[in-house]
Formats: C-alpha cells, sequence, structure tokens
C-alpha cells in the first residue's frame, strides 16, 4: 500500500475516533488504543527514518514490535531540534510549528501533512472542555497573531478557535515580548457595553503581567456573565513565577470572572491534541486518542500516582511521532494527568551556574 | 570601631581558628557527628559525600594555611596587633572593617565557612546566615571554647529571604553567594559606604590535552580524576565539572576516554553513593540521556549511562548545547585546540571558576585565563581548593581590614 493510502487510511480511523468521542463522549478500550496506537507505530517507523533508527537502537522495530502503547518508544521532545521528524517530505507540509523560548535558543520543528488531525482534534476537545454550553464568545487573545507569527501553535490554535467559534471581533493584545494592555481594555471595555461574553486565552506568564500592568493602573473589569479564561503553562526561561492559585486569584479578582470559569490548558508544539483542567484540584483531562504515563529516569513506567517525567501518546501525530517524552513533571490518576511543571521539586541548590544564570551570546 | 577580637593577639587567633578546625577534622568529634546527620538532611549528599566535604573543609584550615595567608596580603601578621614598618611607605597597621555578614543561602557544604574564619582573623565581628543544618553555628561553638573572645565575635542566625531579613545596613562588610539578582537584591540593603562582595553562580571545566592521553594507563588515571571532579557534591558547587574538553590527536581518542570516564564514575558511586535528586533533574537527566541516544542512533556522538541513569557522559553534543547541568552529567566535547573550548565558554555565557588541566601547556593556561578562570587544577583535585588559595580571584583577609598609617 502506498504513503499516500496508508496515511489517509489511519486518518481516517483516527477522525472517526474523534468524531464519535466528539459525538457522544465514545472513548477506546485499551485493546483499541493499543491497536491504532501500535499500527500508527509502524506506519512511522516504516516512513520516519530518524525516529525508525532511534527505536531500533533501542532494539524495537518491525520485527521486534512493541506489545501495548506503553512500548512505544517516545521521542524526546529536543529531537525535534535535531531531525526533521515527519513521514513525509516537509516541503509538503500544511501546518509546520516551531518550539521557542528554549534556553539554548534553538527552535525545532513539528511539521504536519494535513491540517484535518489537528483541527479535528482541537475542536473536539476546546467544545468540550471550554464550550459545553456552546456560547459563541469574543475571543481575547494574549497569544502570538497567527498572521503575525504562523510557527506558533499556540497562535494557530487560538485563530482557528476564534475564527470558527468566536463572534468576529478577535483580539490579539501579544507581539513578540510586548502586550497591549490599553488595546486589551479598550476591547474589554467594549465586550462589557456590548454584553458580549468573552474568552481571554494567553499564557500564565502573558496573565501575570496583564494582572500586575492593571494592579499598578487600579484597572478591574467585570466581564459579562459566561465569559471564561483559558490559561495555559508558560514559565519557561521567566525569572518571575507564580503559583497556579494566587494567579487564578488575580485573574478571577481583576477580570471579574468565577475562579470556576478558568480552564487551564497544557499541551506543546510537539503535540496535535490538548490536556484541559477543568476543576481545580482534579486531574486534567485529555481527549479519547491522547493517553500520558509518567517514567522514571530508566525510561520504566511509574505505577499510577507517582511524579515521573510524561509521555504523551497522542494518536493525532500521525505525521510525526505519536510518543514524546517531555521533561514537564506530572502524574498519572486514572485516563487523566495531574501536572506539575518543570520548575517543581527544582529547589536550586549549589553555587554552580543553572539553566537561567546562562547568558548565551 | 571596637570588636570582639581587637585586643586579642592574632596568632592567638590563628591558633584557636585552626585547633577548632582540626578537632572537626576528627569524624568522631561528637559536634561533627551530631550535625552530619542534618548536613546530609540539608544537602541531600549521600554520608560519604558529606564526611568527605568536611574533612577537606576543615582539614585545609590550618594554622600554617591562614598565617602564609595574612602574611601574603597584610604583609606581616604583626600588622594586625600594631604598627608595622613597611619598606618605602609609612608604618601601617591594619584594623577590622567592623562587622562582616556572610549570606549564603544557596552553597554546598560550609562554602561560608572559609570567608567567615578569614574576617575573623582580620578580628571583625562576624554573623553568618546559617544554614538549615547550623554547622557554622556548631562550628562557632567550638570556636567559642578555643577563646572566649570568640563567643561575641563569631555569630550565627538563620532567617529566610526578606521574610526575616537581617539588618544589612549595619554591616561594614558584607560577603554573599547567590544568583545574579540575589545578589543585587542583598546589595540594595547594605549601608553605602559597606564593603560588598559578591559571589556569583560559576562553573568549572576540565582539559586533557593530546599528551596526557599517550597511553591506557595515563588515559585511565585522567579519567579517574575527571570523574571524582563530576560526581562529588551531585555537580552542584562552583569547582564541579561541568564541561570537559578532551583533544583529539593523542594515542588515546577522545571516544575511548569516554569509555574510561564513564568506568570511572562507576566506581566513583561507590566511593560517593548517589544523593537525593529532585524529580525535575530526574526528569531532565532522562530526557537528556534519551536525546544523546536519539543523536547516537543517528550517527552523532555517543551516550554512556547505566540503568538508573546515575551518570551521563554525552560525547560530541553539539556545540550549540550548553552544559547539562545536572547531577553527576557532563558533556564531553573533542577539539583540535583550546580555541575550541574558549569559543564554547564564550557562546554559552559561561563564567568560570576554576580550570581542571591535565598539565601546564602555555595555550591551556592562557585559555584558563582568558576564560575569567581564577584556578587552575590537576584532574581529581578541583573540588579541593587549598585554604590558601584565592576563591572567586579575590584576596581572602585584605578585604576585611582597613589601614591606618602613620606619619610621626
Amino acid at each position: 500500500m502506498s504513503y499516500r493510502s496508508r496515511s489517509a487510511e489511519l486518518d481516517g480511523e483516527i477522525l472517526r475516533v474523534v468524531h464519535a468521542w466528539q459525538r457522544d463522549g465514545r472513548g477506546l478500550t485499551d485493546a483499541e488504543f493499543d491497536d491504532l496506537a501500535l499500527r500508527e507505530f509502524a506506519y512511522q517507523i516504516e516512513w520516519n527514518a530518524p525516529y525508525a533508527r532511534y527505536c531500533a537502537s533501542l532494539g524495537v522495530s518491525p520485527s521486534a514490535p512493541p506489545r501495548t502503547w506503553r512500548d512505544i518508544p517516545p521521542v524526546p521532545t529536543g529531537a525535534f531540534k535535531d531531525a526533521t521528524l515527519a513521514t513525509f517530505d516537509p516541503a509538503d507540509a500544511a501546518l509546520a510549528f516551531e518550539t521557542s523560548g528554549t534556553t539554548s535558543g534553538l527552535g525545532g520543528r513539528h511539521y504536519m501533512d494535513t491540517r484535518a488531525l489537528y483541527d479535528a482534534s482541537l475542536f473536539a476537545s476546546f467544545d468540550r472542555y471550554l464550550l459545553a454550553d456552546g456560547a459563541r464568545l469574543r475571543y481575547l487573545n494574549l497569544v502570538p497573531n497567527p498572521a503575525d507569527r504562523p510557527q506558533s501553535s499556540l497562535g494557530y490554535m487560538m485563530g482557528r478557535i476564534s475564527a470558527e467559534r468566536g463572534d468576529g471581533a478577535t483580539g490579539w493584545y501579544l507581539r513578540g515580548d510586548d502586550l497591549f494592555v490599553d488595546a486589551l481594555l479598550a476591547d474589554a471595555n467594549a465586550a462589557i457595553a456590548d454584553g458580549v461574553a468573552v474568552c481571554l486565552a494567553g499564557t500564565a506568564f502573558a496573565f501575570v503581567q496583564v494582572c500586575d500592568e492593571f494592579e499598578r493602573r487600579g484597572a478591574t473589569l467585570a466581564l459579562p456573565q459566561g465569559s471564561r479564561v483559558m490559561e495555559t503553562g508558560g514559565f519557561k526561561g521567566r525569572s518571575r513565577i507564580v503559583g497556579r492559585e494566587a494567579l487564578y486569584a488575580a485573574i478571577a479578582a481583576r477580570f471579574g470572572v468565577p475562579q470556576h470559569c478558568i480552564v487551564a490548558e497544557y499541551s506543546m508544539t510537539e503535540l496535535s491534541s490538548q490536556w484541559y483542567g477543568v476543576e481545580p484540584g482534579k486531574p486534567m483531562r485529555g481527549p479519547a486518542w491522547l493517553r500520558a504515563r509518567a517514567i522514571g529516569p530508566d525510561g520504566a513506567t511509574l505505577p499510577e500516582g507517582v511524579v515521573g517525567a510524561l509521555v504523551h501518546v497522542d494518536l493525532a501525530n500521525r505525521g510525526s511521532c505519536i510518543a514524546v517524552q517531555t521533561e514537564d513533571l506530572g502524574a498519572v490518576f486514572g485516563d487523566g494527568i495531574v501536572l506539575i511543571g518543570r520548575e517543581a521539586g527544582a529547589e536550586l541548590r549549589g553555587c554552580s551556574l543553572d539553566a537561567e544564570s546562562l547568558r548565551p551570546r | 570601631m571596637t570588636t570582639a577580637l581587637a585586643g586579642v593577639p592574632v596568632r592567638t587567633i590563628l591558633r584557636g581558628l585552626a585547633d577548632a578546625a582540626a578537632r572537626w577534622a576528627d569524624a568522631d568529634f561528637p559536634p561533627r557527628v551530631r550535625v552530619l546527620e542534618a548536613v546530609v538532611e540539608r544537602t541531600g549528599y549521600t554520608l560519604p559525600v558529606v564526611e568527605y566535604g568536611l574533612d577537606r573543609l576543615f582539614g585545609a584550615i590550618t594554622e600554617d594555611a591562614l598565617a602564609a595567608t595574612v602574611a601574603d596580603e597584610l604583609g606581616s601578621l604583626d600588622a594586625l596587633d600594631d604598627f608595622v614598618a613597611r619598606s618605602g611607605r609609612p608604618p601601617a597597621r591594619a584594623l577590622p572593617v567592623g562587622r562582616v555578614c556572610v549570606v549564603s543561602s544557596r552553597t554546598t557544604i560550609g562554602v561560608a565557612l572559609p570567608a567567615a574564619i578569614f574576617a575573623l582573623a582580620a578580628k571583625c565581628d562576624v554573623v553568618v546566615k546559617d544554614r538549615e543544618d547550623r554547622l557554622v553555628e556548631a562550628f562557632f561553638g567550638t570556636l567559642a571554647a578555643e577563646h572566649a573572645a570568640f563567643a561575641a565575635a563569631a555569630r550565627a542566625q538563620t532567617w529566610s529571604g526578606a521574610h526575616d531579613a537581617r539588618d544589612l545596613s549595619a554591616f561594614e562588610a558584607v560577603v554573599a553567594y547567590g544568583r545574579d539578582e540575589t545578589l543585587a537584591r542583598i546589595r540594595e540593603r547594605c549601608a553605602p559606604e559597606a564593603r560588598f562582595f559578591g559571589f556569583g553562580s560559576r562553573a568549572s571545566a576540565g582539559y586533557v590535552a593530546r599528551e596526557a592521553l599517550g597511553s591506557e594507563a595515563q588515559t585511565r588515571a585522567v579519567a579517574e580524576g575527571a570523574a571524582r571532579d563530576l560526581a562529588l557534591y551531585e555537580s552542584e558547587g562552583c569547582l564541579s565539572l561541568h564541561a570537559l574538553f578532551v583533544e583529539r590527536g593523542g594515542a588515546v581518542p577522545p571516544e575511548r576516554f569516554a569509555e574510561l570516564l564513564a568506568a570511572a564514575l562507576e566506581r566513583a558511586h561507590v566511593e560517593f553513593p548517589v544523593g537525593e535528586r529532585s524529580d525535575s533533574a530526574r526528569a531532565r537527566l532522562g530526557s537528556a540521556r534519551a536525546l544523546a541516544a536519539f543523536r547516537a542512533a543517528g550517527g552523532s556522538g555517543a551516550v554512556y549511562s547505566d540503568a538508573e541513569a546515575r551518570h551521563l557522559v554525552v560525547l560530541d553534543p553539539p556545540a550549540s548545547e550548553p552544559p547539562l547541568l545536572l547531577p553527576r552529567a557532563l558533556n564531553l566535547h573533542p577539539v583540535d585546540g583550546t580555541a575550541e573550548a574558549l569559543s564554547y565558554l564564550a557562546l554559552h555565557g559561561i563564567a568560570l571558576e576554576a580550570l581542571a588541566a591535565s598539565g601546564k601547556r602555555a595555550d591551556i593556561v592562557k585559555m584558563a585565563l582568558d576564560a575569567g578562570a581564577s584556578r587552575i587544577a590537576a584532574f581529581g583535585s578541583l573540588q579541593s581548593p587549598a585554604m590558601e588559595g584565592n576563591h572567586g580571584g579575590r584576596l581572602r583577609v585584605a578585604p576585611y581590614v582597613r589601614w591606618i598609617t602613620s606619619d610621626i
């Protein structure tokens, strides 16, 4: 079977899973998840040469395949900087997202040869976790505008959501490291005047900056009822880190949005799907085609509830690698995860340099 | 101003400091035994590592070392007791600068002690911000038993950040260790005329010349030393080995050196068992090892580790890759010469504290100078600096005195 027809066949299967989950919440049994994951893996080591070489070095090959999705060798996120991890010629990519904010300053790229999987995965999850009431909101985005930075996966994500689920009056307030607070205030006040509920979407660090600036100006808003906030992690490389509880309290106070209307989103450029934290203190939930395991330094899967590095298996990553190893700390609970982040447990000790202290030229 | 040690002869002070240190160099000395567990708990290092650290720390504090440092920096010991004649200059006396505060919020074992000891040698009153293990407080207790004046001169207190901050403006000199932003915050709180000595976070590197790679045995000896420099204090000290450059062109290639280093690390884990690691460090180690394995599978470099990732040696990572800065983890860069090593250090903005070198070849010495190092050491002794040395490139006792000259 040709590459094109195998890809189309897998995409069809993945989309059926997405649509079934979106339509009636149907998940995948372990056997179903294993079956699709292992077939995608076999496809990926056939067409993704760098990944196949890596798997072979670990003793995993077509003749020695993994038995379950947990045995699929995860590719470290850093590998996206070193190699083109795609099952196709990147010149044919429909989407190419770049990683950012690494301390070494070198980015990686995640190529996709179709928008269909990313978009389907995105809308299914966003609709469930942020738009369960079907609201048509006004999107005020503290993330890069995809018109300026098409390589930002977060920008693309909010661009698609705003275009398809918004009221047409979308705002963008982040360019480079600059936040445009005056514009945000003006647009938020316009939404209040119009009585249109909004969705504020941004990184944690952007929200910290906005809340600081609101405090400096003595500004508070009372966004219309039904407004909500999507906060996505992001203090990487930043010197000021604020605890999530304090941040949510500040957002609630400054924007007049109840804390239970703040949803945490977690994903990364190297994935096509997202985790969402809807209920404070409860594990984040993902769609049926996204699973995770926590691993120890030896790569072995840790028992449920034990903190380790998170490995995600995202079946929507058909064109790259479905298994991705991160440096993010977390623990798995059932089919959800508790994300701890990169900073926790990393109290600086000793007088040597740390990554944040390096001053690359 | 008068200090508690002002009337005590300097030789008495140095003897008291050295005698107290000698007691602490004895592993069975009860105060040391009592503090041991607390140091283990605070640092997360294993008992043998802490014992080794205390041996090295207190073993280096000898009367000869202190006297030599004072005499070298101040011209003579007597200058601390009275006016002394000086060649071509008026007679002068070195007086204590006053009250000295030593703040070491984030250091390995006993880093604050040498500064405190030299400030006491200069007859200053000293307050040390002690860590939770109260090592300094316990040592000061021994000092007080040596001479009653130390009880008033040397005090250790614990406090945390700004919450319970000492009034630093009351000190004539402040010594601080930490990241740039920490040092800046501390400096802001000092009196305008106070002397401030900030020791920022630094790293150390190693350079193995091809001449040291002449035979397997010769290479193994260097690798053993490098393993010790890497493993001690879980690579957290400014004197830990954070980057290693190995020249091509020796009889033993860098690839073999990496193998020998990994084998030496296996042995080092026995002498110095691996300490506690944070979840974050473990995750980053796992990720770094996986990335190195990915590169190796693609034909770039090699990775040496064990099942538990107790150590990680990455051979020939891209030059764009910063040092791993993880416990017992090291990037090993094969190079053709010192220029490559210097360019790597500059590229990543690495402030070098010390350079471990396999020999005193002129270009390696120049590399140490150009990289801003304050010490060149043999492999295996990187983490054992002499008390008489110049940590951070600074004088040891001179910072804590002010001079008075007599023209009559």
